[in-house]
């Protein structure tokens, strides 16, 4: 059964990044915009987790939490707060409410992340299979490899999808002793800043893996990478065979 | 024990915070600068607010141009700037930046023995508007630039005890 997840913040930016944040995982996001909205979706929705924010308009985060301790039904369900301040005396108070973690901002999805792990079980979705993100399956296991297919064009969100997915996608199949990844980019159309940075994201997360990594893609893109001095002296192979055969 | 408000580095709490908020949310480097630039500016503006209460009063000021309030909406919601169609999208974005920013200071001012709360931030937008503040002990603009792009933040505080 997913983990349901419940953020309160009368912030949509930051619920789309907590909802962005899960999204690589088996998770359900809910969205409440403060602390009354918040109470009213425990009661239906029965979260596993609360990403909680403190400032917020007609209930805060504070209230809310102390209503949530005085149910005996839902005192054990763990919160996580967030919150602007990092000052000493704010942390304190953080502490002394029983929360079981906090998270300052600015901060990053993987912070996010890492702070659920410790206290909720997250499967990421690689494990059921391909990763669906926006209806586009972009990994795809082939035998021994994992290939990172690329759309036509790379835009921002793609990049954001990839990092998302792709190391839970290595950790998964690196568990099936699937430890090489082949990005196709035989459909790109264009070599822009984003494919750059998707392509950057993807080699540094195989080194730190332990990934072995290799590219595939049409004679005019290896030419426009070579404009890029990112990208410059990256072999690029012509078809996924040949990168195979480079492993 | 309260430290002397003028001896507080505001400008540096100010370039830290606003520093930190722009790498870690944005992936955007920000230059420091001395003063506005004297370049045409956009006229559709943006101004992230928050106030402070408590041993002592203020807000900041998140000031910058809708192209550069549109940049980092983009980036925050993982969307080309183009293709932010709500107004009230970006004006989200500007007052979460803010509120950052401000939480910061807060608590750097917290920390030196002012103790205050923090508003919710708010957001104004428009062409042609002017912001006037007085009767504040203390006054900071720091101004920043990233690309093409300048932003300032403005502080303004005064004790109340």
């Amino acid at each position: 059964m997913s983990l349901k997840v419940l953020t309160v913040d009368d912030s949509k930016t930051i619920r789309m990044i907590v909802k962005k944040a899960f999204r690589p995982y088996d998770c359900e996001v809910y969205e409440a915009e403060n602390g009354v909205e918040g109470l009213s979706s425990v009661g239906s929705v029965k979260p596993g987790l609360i990403i909680l924010d403190i400032t917020m308009p007609v209930m805060n985060g504070i209230e809310m939490l102390e209503k949530l301790k005085s149910v005996p039904e839902f005192q054990d369900i763990p919160v996580i707060m967030l919150t602007a301040e990092s000052g000493k005396e704010n942390v304190m108070r953080i502490v002394k409410m029983g929360v079981k973690d906090y998270l300052v901002k600015p901060f990053k999805d993987v912070q996010l992340i890492e702070k659920a792990e410790k206290i909720v079980t997250l499967t990421p979705k690689a494990a059921q299979g391909a990763k669906e993100s926006d209806g586009e399956n972009y990994f795809k296991r082939i035998d021994d490899f994992l290939v990172l297919s690329l759309p036509e064009n790379v835009a921002r969100p793609v990049v954001l999808d990839i990092e998302n997915s792709l190391v839970p996608t290595l950790t998964e199949l690196k568990k099936k002793e699937v430890n090489k990844l082949i990005v196709d980019m035989q459909r790109v159309q264009k070599v822009n800043v984003s494919l750059i940075k998707a392509i950057l994201f993807a080699i540094t997360k195989c080194k730190e893996t332990d990934v072995a990594f290799k590219m595939v893609g049409k004679p005019k893109l290896q030419e426009d990478l070579k404009g890029f001095k990112e990208t410059s002296e990256l072999p690029v192979f012509a078809t996924i065979d040949e990168a195979k055969a480079a492993f | 024990m309260k430290k002397d408000l003028k001896s507080l580095d505001l400008p540096g709490f100010i370039v830290n915070a606003a520093s930190e908020v722009f790498d870690t949310m944005l992936s955007m480097a920000l230059e420091t600068m001395e003063s506005v630039p004297d370049e045409p500016a956009d006229d559709y503006r943006y101004v992230g607010s928050v106030s402070f209460t408590g041993d002592i009063a203020g807000n900041i000021r998140f000031g910058l141009s809708g192209a550069f309030a549109a940049l980092i909406t983009a980036e925050m919601m993982g969307m080309e700037p183009g293709e932010i169609a709500d107004p009230a999208d970006v004006a989200d974005v500007i007052g979460e930046v803010s509120n950052m920013i401000g939480g910061d200071l807060k608590s750097r001012l917290c920390d030196a023995g002012w103790n205050c709360t923090l508003s919710i931030p708010s957001v104004t937008m428009g062409n042609d508007f002017t912001i006037r503040t007085k009767n504040f002990d203390v006054r900071e603009t720091c101004v920043f630039r990233h690309g093409e792009h300048v932003a300032t933040v403005e502080i303004n505080v005064k004790t109340t005890s």
